[in-house]
């Protein structure tokens, strides 16, 4: 199990880095067309921000903020966005995935609907790449705990 | 400008290569890590210095910034982990 | 006759005042239990005024003052500026304002921010300054034919009070040649310097006094904490 560090600068720097790792995380998912990125890579990122918060605070106080419960339901909202965003096209008489189709349901042009359609996909993309590192890491650090003692 | 920011590049990896000797022959586990952070701030001159070389900037930033982000944030889960591990490795 | 009478009559005396004694000690004991009582729930009400002022005023003040910082991170990243662009960062910024504004100003204390960011931002020049000048001197100590590289450890307290003071006092320390701060332990610094000389600029302790300046810390009294501490000082008399 993950304790506290008790060094002031590496806890300080990490709480005031936090939210500025995030907001890159999802510059880097929205901007998937224009520059390196993507949802794969955004969710990397947000998921290391929470690894840091991690190292340095301890494994309580983060799950505090995102317990176990909160990340198996976003694991499974980034699938069905992905998944949903597929048969969406498919019931507006296309084929899976095939994001003109939109264009019906959002009333813009088809090939401004194939962007969105992009970039929705990339948003679950996002987030279910996020939860699975976060749960994996979780489960490696509290792999631990079967050593020790197991109060949970 | 194209040849001066060259010349600095060459200059930053001769320097690089000059820490990678600690990495290489460094007695024990953390002279290794901190000579793989300070090859980490070279770099991410060098990613720049290619960014302009290549004339797109604003994709090299996006890259050097994410490299100085998983910089720290090995440097800090390697020590953590070494830190209740001990040396013996 | 009168003798049993004298002494029923005595006895009865001392049950009476047996049980007027024991009724005065019952009554003073419950006298004591609800003072001590209603002590503890004044103190309750004091601390639940201090602590819910706090709170109450700085939350919703966090969460804006992170969401316009959020916000002009990312527009500083972003080259686009058309609508849509703008109202996908309004949107990411208020969701990650929401979750981790709690954790950007944790500690602040009822200073004036204005003011400390901008004497933050006036901080830096001086900083890089002294970076390039111990640059200078590092360079002409490490090139010389025989070294005169003496290094020691030196420790200190500070004057310096909230932890963000710390951190940026450690990390001007780490960034200027010569010095890198090992530890914090205790409220001690413990600061590895690499020649008598910058030790001795350390010591000197202006680097300290700038960031004091900085962020207002053991300088004078502030209007607002006064402001603040007014209340408590209403409920401690009239309690006393």
């Amino acid at each position: 199990m993950i304790q506290k560090s008790d060094d002031i600068i590496i806890k300080t720097l990490a709480r005031i880095l936090v939210p500025f790792i995030q907001i890159y995380a999802l510059y880097v998912i929205m901007h998937g067309h224009y520059s390196p990125g993507g949802g794969f890579q955004g969710g990397v990122i947000l998921a290391a921000s929470i690894i840091l918060l991690m190292i340095t605070h301890g494994l309580k106080d983060t799950q505090k903020r995102m317990s176990e419960k909160t990340v198996a339901i976003l694991s499974s909202s980034g699938v069905l966005i992905y998944a949903g965003i597929g048969v969406v096209c498919l019931i507006l008489a296309g084929n899976y995935l095939d994001y003109s189709k939109l264009a019906k349901l959002l009333h813009v042009a088809p090939a401004h609907a194939r962007s969105l359609g992009i970039l929705g996909i990339e948003i679950g993309v996002g987030l279910a790449v996020m939860a699975v590192m976060f749960s994996v890491f979780f489960d490696i650090s509290r792999g631990e705990v079967s050593q020790e003692d197991e109060d949970e | 400008m194209n040849e001066y920011l060259l010349s600095i590049g060459m200059g930053l990896c001769v320097l690089v290569f000059l820490i990678l000797y600690r990495v290489v022959f460094g007695p024990g586990v953390f002279n290794r890590m901190v000579a793989l952070s300070a090859i980490g701030t070279k770099t991410l001159i060098i990613l720049l210095i290619i960014g302009f070389l290549y004339n797109r900037v604003d994709m090299f930033v996006d890259i050097s910034m994410v490299y100085a982000l998983l910089n720290l944030i090995g440097t800090l889960a390697a020590s953590k982990y070494l830190e209740t591990q001990g040396e013996n490795y | 006759m009168e003798v049993t009478l004298l002494i029923e009559a005595m006895d009865t005396s001392f049950r009476l005042m047996e049980d007027a004694r024991s009724q005065a000690v019952d009554l003073l004991n419950t006298a004591v239990k609800l003072t001590s009582e209603t002590r503890d729930i004044e103190e309750k009400n004091i601390q639940a005024i201090f602590t819910g002022a706090q709170e109450a005023k700085s939350g919703f003040q966090n969460l804006v003052v992170t969401f316009l910082m959020l916000f002009a991170f990312w527009v500083l990243l972003s080259g686009k500026y058309d609508l849509f662009h703008l109202a996908l960062g309004v949107i990411c910024s208020l969701l990650i304002a929401y979750l981790t504004h709690d954790l950007l100003f944790a500690n602040v204390r009822v200073g004036d921010a204005r003011v400390i960011a901008y004497r933050f931002f006036a901080y830096i020049p001086w900083l890089l300054y002294q970076i390039i000048t111990a640059n200078i001197y590092v360079a002409s100590v490490v090139l010389r034919p025989k070294q005169h590289v003496d290094p020691q450890i030196l420790r200190f307290k500070t004057k310096l009070e909230s932890d963000i003071s710390w951190v940026t006092l450690a990390n001007s320390i780490t960034l200027t040649p010569g010095t890198i701060t090992m530890d914090i332990r205790d409220g001690e610094f413990i600061v590895h310097a690499l020649d008598k000389k910058v030790a001795a600029d350390l010591n000197a302790g202006e680097m300290e006094d700038r960031i004091a300046h900085v962020f207002m810390e053991a300088d004078h009294i502030y209007v607002q904490d006064a402001l603040d501490v007014a209340p408590i000082f209403g409920e401690l008399k009239r309690g006393l």
